[in-house]
């Protein structure tokens, strides 16, 4: 019973820090990247290929992933955000980001396999150590560390409050003299390194998989739904109560209907409080 | 494209010769695999035809319709194979269930803004995925069923071909026929500003959920003749990508229009066969596709012959002479004196 738990707590703070990355874009540009999972996807695998393929020391790849994450995070702000939000047209980002987060797919998975592909150990530690497994404690531990960073990020730091100053009202830190262009080209990099430390850290759970990036977007996103978006705290409680929920269910029915019941569980939420556990209600403007 | 009910000349002129064209394609067509792509073509646009009502017209973006093309496709294999039923009672079938399924699906989710339902719709797609994975004894699981033949005359190849070109022709017609009358203009009322819309009288949910339920039945009966066209389906074959060739091609031709998805679908079906190298890039083209699409022409690749028409086209300059009216204006002035 504590094997599950301990399970469905790991792989629920993975889905929590995509939720975390979701927040970080959201706050800036108000834009739901459908590449945010496929950000730790990148981590996940270049962290593999960095320390297996290159042999290189497990925090020079660590390193590694969080650059490429940052990278690919400041991407997609050129490629996918930037032209399109100059545009009044409020799908064009989905159309965007969706088309971008298929390239890199389909890009990883001609180079690097179709395969999933084992996540090396990164400390020394006996296999039969259960569910004190690094496996386990290393993505909730990084998740948690996230959301407490970026609770300090946004309450200490001047950066921070402009990153929530953006995300009150854009126009208005604009005419206080915000870059806010800028801000947002931050913010990006910020949550692919984000995005590409959990994707490391989540590794050895998840294994080095191309087509990964397409389950954490959606399962970040029902995380990010279920506690409310633009909360972090409400990111960790969604994603730990989604990771435990699935863990139970495919204790107790069997691992066939995991998507039927996460996907269950965001519609519960929506249709009872649509706006989350902690996020706040805002007024449809008309 | 039908401000008017009388089609022009010209148009009625290419409507003739691509229906000349698509009658007269199983003499010319070089090999049976031409005909089988010309025919998989028709099948993807009946889909994609009333897909285009909810992602062209109305502006919900649904990228989950693989997943009723799935349940279409299965229905019709496990009913045929399995329980011995018509074919042609188990393609009304299909659609009858992609339609009850298009409104379970529909029923929650058209009510969430864009981000949150083309996140639902996605879902629903890989439900049915796990769905099909996980009941082994009805759809044989990982390794498949067999897609049955339809009955004679249409078992041979020509004939399904011609099977699926009418019914394609039937759902444009249909899907014609609502774009261009008040139901038409109420979904592109509904995709350009929702709240305008309801204040004008736009019944916004029964709207969309009757177009989506209309675009549930086209995806089943899709499935259907697609399981039929394939002779064998797996739930690899209705992965998430396929959902994406759906939304390229509607995107691609253009919001809004149905001639521009349909020269959208047959020409991404019909490229990667003649272009071999894109053929091993696969969805990465496609997606390359769409970015560059919504970055440089967000109407549509329609958009770009419509401008260099317009420049193409001599323009007409009136000189109209404005002179004054010499002995009425003395009148005046003279009256004022």
């Amino acid at each position: 019973m504590l094997n599950v738990i301990v399970s469905g707590l790991a792989i629920g703070m993975v889905y929590a820090a995509v939720a975390l990355v979701y927040n970080v874009m959201f706050s800036t540009s108000k834009v739901l990247s459908v590449t945010t999972g496929h950000i730790s996807m990148l981590g996940g695998v270049f962290g593999a290929y960095f320390i297996t393929a290159l042999h290189l020391n497990w925090l020079v790849g660590l390193v590694g992933a969080i650059v490429v994450g940052a990278f690919f995070g400041f991407a997609t702000e050129l490629l996918a955000i930037r032209r399109v939000l100059n545009r009044s047209d409020e799908h064009l980002w989905l159309l965007s980001t969706l088309a971008l987060a298929t390239m890199v797919q389909q890009a990883v998975g001609l180079w690097w396999g179709t395969e999933p592909k084992p996540f090396p150990r990164l400390i020394a530690q006996d296999f039969g150590a259960g569910v004190w497994d690094q496996k386990f404690w290393l993505p909730i531990m990084i998740a948690i560390l996230m959301a407490i960073g970026l609770e300090l990020f946004y309450r200490r730091t001047m950066y921070g409050k402009l990153f929530l100053a953006m995300s009150e009202d854009a126009f208005a830190a604009r005419a206080r003299g915000v870059s806010t262009d800028r801000i947002r080209v931050m913010s990006y990099v910020l949550s692919g390194a984000l995005g590409g430390l959990a994707g490391f850290a989540a590794g050895q759970l998840t294994f080095a998989y191309f087509a990964l990036g397409l389950s954490l977007t959606l399962n970040g996103f029902i995380a990010l739904a279920v506690g409310g978006l633009g909360s972090n705290i409400g990111a960790l409680i969604g994603g730990a109560a989604l990771g435990l929920l699935n863990a139970f269910a495919s204790h107790w029915f069997g691992g066939e209907y995991q998507q039927t019941i996460s996907v269950g569980l965001l519609m519960i939420v929506l249709l009872l409080k649509p706006e989350g556990l902690l996020g706040s209600k805002n007024v449809r403007p008309v | 494209m039908s401000e008017s009910p009388f089609l022009s000349t010209a148009k009625l002129f290419a409507l003739g010769f691509g229906g000349l064209l698509v009658v007269t394609l199983p003499w010319w067509a070089g090999n049976q695999y031409q005909l089988h792509l010309a025919a998989l073509i028709c099948v993807y646009w009946i889909l994609i035809a009333g897909l285009n009502l909810v992602i062209g017209y109305t502006g919900q973006l649904s990228i989950g319709h693989v997943g009723l093309l799935a349940i279409g496709a299965y229905a019709f294999a496990i009913l045929v194979g399995k329980f011995g039923w018509h074919p042609g009672l188990a393609v009304a079938a299909a659609g009858a269930l992609g339609g009850l399924c298009g409104l379970a699906l529909g029923l929650p989710s058209l009510r969430l803004p864009g981000f949150y339902f083309a996140m639902a719709t996605m879902a629903f797609a890989l439900i049915v995925n796990e769905l099909v994975l996980a009941q082994v004894d009805l759809t044989g699981g990982g390794i498949g069923l067999p897609g049955p033949l339809l009955r004679a005359p249409f078992d041979s190849p020509q004939g399904f071909y011609y099977l699926v070109a009418a019914l394609a022709l039937v759902v444009t017609l249909l899907s014609w026929n609502i774009a261009r009358r008040m139901w038409g203009r109420g979904l592109m009322a509904i995709r350009d500003n929702p709240v305008t819309a309801q204040a004008v009288g736009v019944p916004l949910f029964r709207a969309k959920l009757v177009v989506f339920v209309f675009s549930g039945v086209t995806a089943g009966v899709a499935g259907a003749l697609f399981a039929s066209l394939q002779s064998y389906i797996t739930p690899d074959t209705f992965v998430f990508e396929m959902s994406l060739f759906f939304f390229v091609c509607i995107i691609i031709g253009g919001r809004g229009s149905i001639v521009g998805p349909f020269i959208g679908v047959v020409v991404l079906t019909a490229l990667p066969e003649v272009v071999a190298p894109l053929a091993k890039l696969g969805h990465f083209f496609y997606g390359m596709l769409l970015l560059a699409v919504v970055l440089m022409v967000p109407e549509g690749i329609g958009r770009v012959f419509e401008v260099v028409a317009e420049r193409l086209r001599p323009r007409v300059v009136r000189h109209d002479e404005i002179a004054p009216d010499l002995p009425r204006l003395a009148r005046a002035l003279r009256s004022r004196a």
